[in-house]
C-alpha cells in the first residue's frame, strides 16, 4: 500500500430514517457508537476522537483519525499433522503439498510445530492489514441492522425489522464512499437537508463540508447544542417578558430531540385563563403542547414558549396555530374545571363506588375506607392523635379526583388535583397537602410527602395496595409488575426511611390483611413470607443507591427489618465502623464463632466451670461488654455498640490463642462452647457480623 | 383558505393521481375509516392495493349535542390506503398537504410518535401523530397486524381529520362555522341539527335492551355467515356489533368488567372475518397478486 495512503483518516456515517421517537433516539446513539467501536477495536482500530450527533431524521457518527489499514502481522497457520504429511518414502503426501499450496507455499518451506495434539505442519504467513474502508463496509451495517429499539417495524415488501423505513446512507472514509446496503438503501455520498424547507438531495465531501452544509440549513445535529440554544432562546423570551421559564428538565429534553433545527415558538394566551390553578395551566400545556409556562414573582405570565423545527416564523402562520391550539385546549381545561368545581369532593366519594380498583378487591370507595382504617392505626402507633382525625378525613377523599373531568383528560393530575380542590374548599393544609402529595415519591429522586398525614395516607394507599394484590398471589414477576408493586415497595421504604418513622410496617401489613375480609386468597403468614423478601429487595436496592454495600445491607437486615430508620442506622453504623482493624477482627472471630457453634446444641453458661485465664478474663470482658452493648442498642447509638463489640477483639484473639474449646473432657467443651454461643448473642446485637465480606488485603 | 368540499375534492384528486381506486363511504356505522373492509379486509394477505375514501366515523360517546365548538359524535376521516406502503409515502404524503395549498415554507410540520392499536380489530400499528403548527391533522400508521394476523406486506394508513384541518386552516372559533361549500352552506347548516338529535339519542333515548338483543342477534348472525365461510356478510355483522356497543357505552349501559367481554366478543368476530377473508382469497389464488404479474409481464 503506498505510504500516503495509510494516514488515518475520518469516517463519517449519517443513517437518515423517517422520525425515529424522541425516547429512542439518545440509547440508538450511544449503542451505535459503543458497537462499531467494539467491531473496530476487534481490528486494532481506534479513533482519535469520537462525536455523535442525532435528530428525528438522522442518526450521525463521526469517527476521527481512525488508521487506514489493521496493522500487517504474522500469523501461524498449521496444516495437517506431520504423520499424515509424508508417505513411506518421505515423501510429501497430497495433505501436504494442497496446504503448501493453499498457503502460497512450496512443499519445502513448510515448517513443523509441536502442538497439545502432535507435530503439525505449520506456516509462518504475512498478513498484509485489511484496508479500514473494507472494514467498515462489514461492520457498519451489521451493528446498524441490530441496533435494539424498544420497538420496530416493518415496512414496504416486509423490510426491517428496525425502528422506521431506512432512507438513506452517507457513509465517507477518507471522503471515500464506504459502500454497503442496509435494507436495500446503497451507502453514497449524498443526503438531504429539512424535510418541508431544504428537501433536495446535495452531495457531502467530508466531516466538515457536511457540518457546513447542513448549518447553511440551519439544521443542528448535536443534542446538546439544540439543547443549550432553546434553553437560551426560552430565557432570553421570558426575560424579556420580564419573567422567567418555570424549569423542566425533561420536557427541555424532550424538544431537543424533536427537532432539527432549535427554533422557539412564543405564544400567548387570553389573561382570563390565569384564574385556573397554576398546576392545570402547566399541565395543560405541558401535556398537550410540549411547552414551557413563564412565570414571574411565584405567578405565571399568559405566555408559553415551545419548539417549532424551523428557525423563523415569517408569516406568524406557526405562532397563530398554535395559538388556536393552546386556546381549544384552555377552553377544554377551563370547562372541565369549571364543571368538577360544580360538586363538592364530598359529594363525589360516592362516585367512587362505582369505579373498579380491582375487580377482586373491590372499588375505591372500599380502597377509601380501608386507607382510613391503615392512616388511623399508623397515627395511634406513632402517638400522633391529633392528626388521627385529619388522616382519616384526608384518607377517604384521597381518591375522588378519579371520579373527576379534569383526571380523566389529565392522568398526571391525579393526587395534584384532589389536593387543588381541597385547597379551593377550604380543608386544611394538613389534608389539601396530603391528598396533594399521595403520589409522592414517583421516583427515586422525588422527594415524599411534606406533612405528616400526607406520609401517612402515602404509606397506608401503597401498603393496602401491596397487600391486597400479593394477597390474591399476584407477585411481579422479572420485568412484567403491571400495578406498580416496585414503586409503591420503593414508596413505603422511603416515606419510612426519609419520613423517620419507628412503624413495624409487617404490623401495618397484618391489619391491611384483616381489612380485605376474605377476599384475599393467602393466609397473613403466606402474605408476609410473600411480601417480606419483595420489601427486603427493594431496601437492599434502596441502601444500595445510598452507596451502601451489599454485605453491610445484609449484615444489618439479619438483625431485622421492620424498623427501617434503626436499619439505615445500623447499616450506617457498620459503614462507618467497617474499617476499623479491630472490628475486621472480630468481623473474622465472629465467622470462626459461628463456625464452631454452628452444630452445638445451646447450653448454659457455668463461670465455675471457666479454667484458663483466658477464658475468665474473656467471661469478664462479655460481662462488661453485654451491659455497654445492651445500653448503646437500646438508644440506637450503633456505632457505640459496634465499637463495643470490637473492643473485644484482643480478648477474644488471646482466648483462641490459649484455650481450646474442644476440650476432651465434655463438661469443659460445653462450657466454652456456652460461652461462646453467649459472646455471638452479645456481638450480633446490631448486625450479623458473619455477613460483612472481609477482604484478606483488608485485614492487616 | 379552503372549504370542506375543496378538501375533499383536492385530495381525491391527488390520490386519485396516485393509482388509488376513488371507492365511497361504507354504508354502515362504522368508528373509523380502517373498518371499511376496503381497509380491514383488503390490508390483509400479499395482494397490492391502492385506495382513497371519504368514511364518515361514528363516536357516539363524543356527542356533544352540538354545543362544543371542537367536538362531534359524527365526523369525516379521509383515508388513504396503500399496500405496499411506497419507499416515498411520507414525502406523498407531504406532496398531498401542498395539493390541499398548504405552503409548507410558512409552517411547522412535525412527526411526532404515536403508535396506533385497536384491540377490537386485533390490529395495531406504528407511526406518528402529524403536527401542523402545534395542531395534529393526520394519523399515519403503518400497520403491523390486523385482526390478529401478522402482516406482509406492510400497509400505510394516512387518516385526515377534514374537519380539523378545514378549521385550523381558516383558524374558525367553531366546527359549525367551516363553510362546506365556498362562500356558501356551512357545515353546521348541513350537519347541526344531526349531531343534536345523534347526541340525544346515544346518550338518552337509545333503548339499552333491544341494543343488546342487537348485539346478541348480530353475532350469532356474524358467526352464522362466518360458517358458511360468506365474509363481507360476516364482516358486516360485526361491524354492527362494534357500533352497537359503542352506542351501548356511549348511553352508560356498560360497566368496567362487562366492557372486557364485550370487547372480546367484538374482537373474535373482527379476527374470525381476517382469517376467513384470508382464507377466501387464497382459495382464489390471490387474483390481484397475479394480475399485478400479469402487468409486469406485459409491461
Amino acid at each position: 500500500m503506498a505510504k500516503g495512503n495509510r494516514r488515518p483518516g475520518d469516517f463519517l456515517l449519517e443513517v437518515r430514517c423517517e422520525e425515529i421517537p424522541a425516547r429512542m433516539l439518545r440509547p440508538a446513539i450511544d449503542q451505535l457508537q459503543a458497537e462499531l467501536a467494539a467491531a473496530l477495536d476487534r481490528h486494532g482500530l481506534a479513533p482519535t476522537a469520537v462525536e455523535t450527533g442525532f435528530t428525528p431524521r438522522r442518526l450521525v457518527l463521526l469517527l476521527e483519525g481512525l488508521p487506514a489499514a489493521e496493522e500487517d502481522r504474522e500469523e501461524l497457520v498449521t496444516g495437517p499433522p506431520v504423520r499424515a504429511a509424508f508417505d513411506a518414502d518421505g515423501k510429501p503426501t497430497r495433505a501436504a503439498t494442497g496446504f503448501a499450496a493453499r498457503c502460497g507455499v512450496a512443499p519445502e518451506a513448510l515448517e513443523r510445530v509441536e502442538t497439545e495434539k502432535g507435530e503439525y505442519l505449520a506456516v509462518h504467513q504475512q498478513i498484509v492489514g485489511r484496508p479500514t474502508a473494507e472494514i467498515l463496509a462489514e461492520a457498519t451495517p451489521r451493528v446498524l441492522s441490530r441496533l435494539s429499539w424498544a420497538k420496530t417495524m416493518r415496512w414496504g415488501e416486509g423490510e426491517g425489522p428496525w425502528v422506521r423505513p431506512v432512507h438513506g446512507v452517507l457513509a465517507l472514509y477518507k471522503g471515500e464512499v464506504v459502500p454497503f446496503e442496509l435494507f436495500g438503501v446503497s451507502s453514497g455520498n449524498a443526503t438531504t437537508g429539512h424535510p418541508t424547507l431544504s428537501p433536495a438531495a446535495f452531495k457531502v465531501r467530508g466531516p466538515a463540508d457536511y457540518r457546513k452544509k447542513l448549518q447553511a440549513r440551519s439544521i443542528e445535529v448535536r443534542f446538546e447544542e439544540r439543547r443549550r440554544r432553546l434553553k437560551l432562546q426560552m430565557e432570553e423570551l421570558a426575560a424579556q417578558a420580564g419573567g422567567a421559564v418555570v424549569p423542566d428538565e425533561g420536557l427541555l429534553v424532550k424538544l431537543a430531540s424533536i427537532c432539527a433545527i432549535p427554533g422557539v415558538m412564543e405564544g400567548s394566551f387570553d389573561r382570563a385563563y390565569l384564574s385556573l390553578p397554576r398546576e392545570v395551566l402547566v399541565t395543560s400545556l405541558r401535556d398537550h403542547q410540549s411547552a414551557f409556562t413563564v412565570e414571574k414573582d411565584g405567578d405565571l405570565l399568559p405566555l408559553y414558549l415551545t419548539v417549532m423545527d424551523r428557525s423563523d416564523d415569517p408569516v406568524g402562520r406557526v405562532r397563530a396555530g398554535n395559538e388556536w391550539v393552546v386556546a381549544a385546549r384552555l377552553a377544554d381545561a377551563r370547562f372541565f374545571f369549571e364543571e368538577d368545581r360544580k360538586r363538592s369532593l364530598a359529594a363525589r366519594q360516592q362516585d367512587l363506588a362505582s369505579l373498579t380498583f380491582h375487580d377482586r378487591l373491590g372499588s375505591y370507595a372500599e380502597k377509601g375506607e380501608r386507607i382510613a382504617g391503615l392512616a388511623e392505626m399508623i397515627c395511634r402507633e406513632q402517638g400522633w392523635s391529633e392528626e388521627l382525625e385529619a388522616a382519616a378525613q384526608a384518607a377517604r377523599l384521597l381518591k375522588v379526583d378519579l371520579a373527576t373531568e379534569m383526571v380523566k383528560e389529565f392522568t398526571s393530575l391525579q393526587g395534584v388535583m384532589g389536593g387543588v380542590y381541597a385547597r379551593e374548599e377550604g380543608y386544611t393544609e394538613g389534608v389539601w397537602t396530603a391528598i396533594y402529595d399521595q403520589y409522592q415519591p414517583a421516583s427515586t429522586d422525588d422527594a415524599i410527602p411534606r406533612g405528616r398525614i400526607g406520609r401517612v395516607c402515602a404509606l397506608a394507599d401503597r401498603l393496602d395496595t401491596l397487600v391486597g394484590i400479593f394477597g390474591l398471589g399476584l407477585v411481579p414477576t422479572g420485568s412484567k409488575d403491571p400495578f406498580g408493586l416496585r414503586r409503591a415497595a420503593h414508596a413505603v421504604l422511603r416515606i419510612l426511611l426519609d419520613g423517620e418513622l419507628a412503624l413495624d410496617w409487617e404490623l401495618v401489613a397484618v391489619r391491611a390483611a384483616s381489612q380485605y375480609g376474605d377476599r384475599l386468597t393467602l393466609g397473613k403468614e403466606e402474605l408476609l413470607a410473600a411480601l417480606r423478601p419483595f420489601l427486603h429487595d427493594r431496601i437492599r436496592h434502596l441502601l444500595g443507591l445510598q452507596g451502601y454495600s451489599y454485605d453491610e445491607v445484609e449484615a444489618a437486615l439479619a438483625g431485622g427489618a421492620s424498623n427501617l430508620p434503626d436499619l439505615a442506622a445500623r447499616v450506617r453504623a457498620l459503614h462507618e465502623t467497617r474499617d476499623n482493624p479491630e472490628f475486621l477482627s472480630i468481623v473474622l472471630a465472629a465467622k470462626r464463632i459461628a463456625n464452631i457453634v454452628r452444630e452445638a446444641e445451646e447450653s448454659e453458661l457455668d463461670p465455675e466451670l471457666l479454667a484458663d485465664a483466658a477464658e475468665i478474663e474473656l467471661n469478664e470482658a462479655l460481662d462488661g461488654l453485654r451491659q455497654t452493648v445492651e445500653a448503646a442498642v437500646e438508644e440506637a447509638a450503633y456505632p457505640q455498640a459496634l465499637a463495643a463489640v470490637a473492643s473485644l477483639a484482643g480478648v477474644l484473639d488471646r482466648f483462641f490463642v490459649e484455650v481450646l474449646v474442644m476440650a476432651e473432657d465434655p463438661d469443659l467443651k460445653r462450657n466454652r462452647l456456652a460461652l461462646l454461643q453467649e459472646i455471638q448473642r452479645t456481638i450480633s446485637r446490631a448486625a450479623d457480623l458473619t455477613a460483612i465480606v472481609v477482604d484478606k488485603g483488608d485485614y492487616k | 383558505m379552503k372549504s370542506f368540499q375543496e378538501l375533499i375534492l383536492l385530495l381525491s384528486d391527488y390520490w386519485g393521481g396516485r393509482g388509488c381506486v376513488l371507492q365511497q363511504p361504507y354504508d354502515l356505522e362504522v368508528g373509523a375509516g380502517t373498518m371499511h373492509p376496503d381497509t380491514f379486509l383488503r390490508v390483509l394477505g400479499p395482494e397490492p392495493w391502492n385506495t382513497a375514501y371519504v368514511q364518515p366515523s361514528r363516536r357516539p360517546a363524543d356527542g356533544r349535542y352540538g354545543d362544543n365548538p371542537f367536538r362531534l359524535g359524527k365526523h369525516y376521516q379521509f383515508q388513504v390506503i396503500m399496500k405496499p406502503a411506497p419507499r416515498d409515502i411520507q414525502s406523498l404524503y407531504i406532496k398531498s398537504l401542498e395539493a390541499m395549498g398548504l405552503d409548507l415554507s410558512v409552517h411547522d410540520l412535525r412527526f411526532e410518535e404515536d403508535n396506533w392499536e385497536a384491540p377490537t380489530l386485533g390490529a395495531w400499528g406504528v407511526g406518528w401523530q402529524v403536527m401542523l403548527d402545534g395542531m395534529e391533522i393526520t394519523q399515519f400508521t403503518y400497520f403491523q397486524q390486523a385482526g390478529g394476523l401478522e402482516l406482509d406486506p406492510i400497509s400505510v394508513e394516512i387518516t385526515y381529520g377534514l374537519e380539523r384541518i378545514t378549521m385550523f386552516l381558516g383558524l374558525s372559533q367553531s366546527i359549525y362555522d367551516i363553510e362546506w361549500v365556498p362562500g356558501g352552506t356551512t357545515y353546521g347548516q348541513v350537519r347541526h341539527q344531526e349531531e343534536v338529535e345523534l347526541s340525544k339519542y346515544y346518550f338518552e333515548i337509545a333503548d339499552i335492551d333491544f341494543l343488546r338483543q342487537q348485539f346478541d342477534g348480530w353475532e350469532r348472525e356474524a358467526e352464522r355467515c362466518l360458517e358458511e365461510e360468506i365474509i363481507f356478510p360476516a364482516y358486516e355483522a360485526a361491524l354492527k356489533c362494534s357500533h352497537l356497543f359503542n352506542v351501548l357505552d356511549a348511553r352508560g349501559a356498560v360497566s368496567v368488567t362487562e366492557r372486557v367481554g364485550l370487547m372480546k366478543r367484538v374482537r373474535d368476530l373482527a379476527v374470525g372475518c381476517a382469517r376467513g377473508y384470508y382464507a377466501s382469497r387464497e382459495r382464489l389464488g390471490f387474483p390481484l397478486l397475479s394480475e399485478a404479474g400479469d402487468e409486469v409481464a406485459h409491461g
